[in-house]
């Protein structure tokens, strides 16, 4: 018997596990050999109110089993994302939740007001890693307090599912979580990219334009499991993990340590079937090992 | 776009620590055109796949040229005959060639090389008389396989042929392409605006998703070297703004 691979994540059903990880999909257009039926849902290349050159290059390096990245969110900005991919969007069988950035909790509420009601956007994601302008471009992710007014302003602005990207680079992100869960959250995504540098012992100066780039790839999974079962132990909402999955084992253990459902990036990069493979690996999993459904897989989740 | 396993068939060594390998693959073998690319991944290898443009085509075979730049190639190398390479492609926008031209000059420095053997193809088949011009530090790091109608070598000391550039050596011709360093590709849009010029950048994914392979352009902004190129028009492209020389001293 098949096992049930669907998941409930607050108020979105979603019909599996895995996600496409922002930044790693694009918009979903352009995905090359994409097997639509292993994807839960897809999360959108972050997007702001206007549109964005991005850094210039270089962008990426690689790094042992990982690659840092700084690619400024380049993007056309939400008029055009509302033009030319949600009406793409709304033809498809996975729902598509909007990335969505700003440089003041006000532009997040405008952002998500935006887009509530627009066919193809099936809920957000809040980008909480991002400068905040208004002060003195503290990211907002590392402060409880501007996590929490970012989450409130877009949940005032919409109905739709509203989860808030968490960044690695905290103290604790257990009080992060419980902010934005108290101001609205419906689900938590653990963790984003940790912030690394490499330097370039020819040019003596760092490979990225930007200095510093977000890390990604296998080389973080051990530090996201870890923070994703922090986070998952810290509220009571749920909470999607991310960080360098390329299989269904790490998809598992993230399951394991207490997520809902997981998120695929990077490694869609190396492998463009990643997705089908850690889903069609998880179905595996549950058959071999006699459980019926996600529900019945234990998770290991301690509660203080 | 296919994503195949493909044997890898042979190696051979085409000048001082460049060698040519061969691959079993044959639904890119049937659709690649001059200036896409390739890109690979084997296990246990890097992280992230790595770009090669496709040197030339035999039958179901397709061969890439490299040298040992970093960890990654010298893994490359390093393979035997039946080690299978996942080999990901064609990708990216190649060289065009318009209909009704007569001549086509295609200039190349060291490893830039690898898009000409398929520009020669396309070249003659669209009817033009192709020039090759290969330059290189010194004789022997030039690669030794040409195909031209006429064969132009350039040396930087002048151990070979012409003494100095390979765009110093470039003759008039109704299509230039070019491909090398981005520094010799500048030197290329200089000269010529109007020559298509295959660049090098760092690549993500290769396919258009991950927005790493970021080219500056003179309108403003960037595109993608996946995918709206590699190939440019040399005068659309912001060279400034394009690093000159990429260190590939990879530590993965």
């Amino acid at each position: 018997m098949t096992a049930d691979l669907s998941v409930e994540l607050g108020n979105a059903r979603l019909r599996g596990p895995v996600l496409a990880a922002s930044g790693t999909f694009g918009y979903g257009t352009e995905v090359p050999l994409l097997e639509r039926r292993a994807l839960g849902a897809m999360v959108s290349k972050g997007i702001f109110l206007r549109p964005r050159a991005g850094t210039p290059p270089p962008r990426i390096v690689e790094t042992p089993s990982g690659m840092l990245n700084a690619i400024g969110l380049q993007g056309p900005g939400v008029d055009a994302l509302i033009r030319d991919y949600a009406p793409q969007w709304a033809q498809w069988d996975f729902p598509v939740l909007v990335n969505i950035n700003g440089e003041s909790a006000t532009e997040y509420g405008d952002l998500a007001a935006r887009l509530d009601g627009v066919p193809g956007v099936a809920g957000f994601e809040i980008n909480i890693s991002c400068p905040n302008v208004e002060q003195g471009g503290l990211y907002f992710g590392n402060d409880p307090r501007a996590s929490a007014a970012v989450t409130e302003a877009v949940r005032k602005r919409t109905t739709l599912p509203v989860w808030v990207k968490l960044t690695p680079m905290v103290t604790d992100i257990g009080v992060i979580a419980r902010a934005c869960e108290g101001a609205g959250a419906d689900a938590l995504c653990a963790v984003n990219t940790f912030v690394g540098m490499s330097i370039d012992l020819n040019a003596l100066q760092p490979r990225l334009s930007f200095r510093t780039g977000g890390l990604s790839g296998p080389a973080i999974r051990p530090l996201a499991v870890h923070l994703a079962h922090q986070a998952a132990r810290a509220v009571t909402i749920p909470v999607i993990g991310i960080g360098g999955i390329t299989c269904a084992e790490d998809a598992l253990e993230f399951l394991v340590a207490g997520c809902a459902a997981v998120q695929v990036g990077t490694a869609t990069f190396v492998n463009p079937r990643a997705i089908a493979d850690v889903h069609d690996g998880i179905a595996g999993y549950m058959a071999s090992h006699g459980f019926d459904s996600l529900a019945d897989l234990p998770r290991y989740l301690p509660r203080d | 776009m296919f994503l195949l396993d493909s044997p890898l068939v042979a190696r051979r060594e085409v000048a001082r620590g460049m060698f040519v390998l061969s691959m079993d693959a044959p639904e890119i073998a049937k659709s690649v055109r001059a200036g896409q690319f390739v890109n690979l991944g084997w296990s246990p290898g890097p992280l992230l796949r790595r770009p090669f443009s496709v040197y030339r085509v035999e039958g179901d075979r397709i061969e890439v040229i490299l040298k040992a730049v970093g960890v990654g190639t010298a893994q490359l190398l390093a393979m035997m005959p039946k080690d299978t390479l996942s080999c990901l492609g064609p990708l990216g926008h190649g060289f065009e060639f318009p209909a009704g031209l007569k001549s086509a000059a295609l200039v190349s420095g060291g490893l830039g090389v690898a898009p000409m053997p398929l520009a020669a193809r396309d070249g003659r088949a669209a009817g033009m008389d192709v020039t090759w011009v290969h330059g290189a530090r010194t004789a022997d790091e030039l690669c030794s396989e040409a195909d031209g109608d006429a064969v132009i070598w350039a040396t930087d000391d002048g151990s070979r042929g012409f003494a100095g550039t390979a765009v110093a050596a470039m003759p008039d011709a109704d299509l230039v392409l070019a491909c090398g360093p981005n520094r010799m590709l500048s030197a290329v849009a200089a000269r010529r605006p109007d020559a298509q010029v295959a660049v090098e950048t760092y690549m993500g994914c290769g396919t258009g998703v991950c927005l790493g392979c970021a080219v500056p352009l003179v309108r403003g902004g960037y595109d993608r070297a996946c995918k709206e190129g590699p190939v440019y028009r040399a005068g659309d492209i912001e060279w400034s703004r394009l690093p000159a020389h990429l260190p590939y001293a990879l530590s993965a």
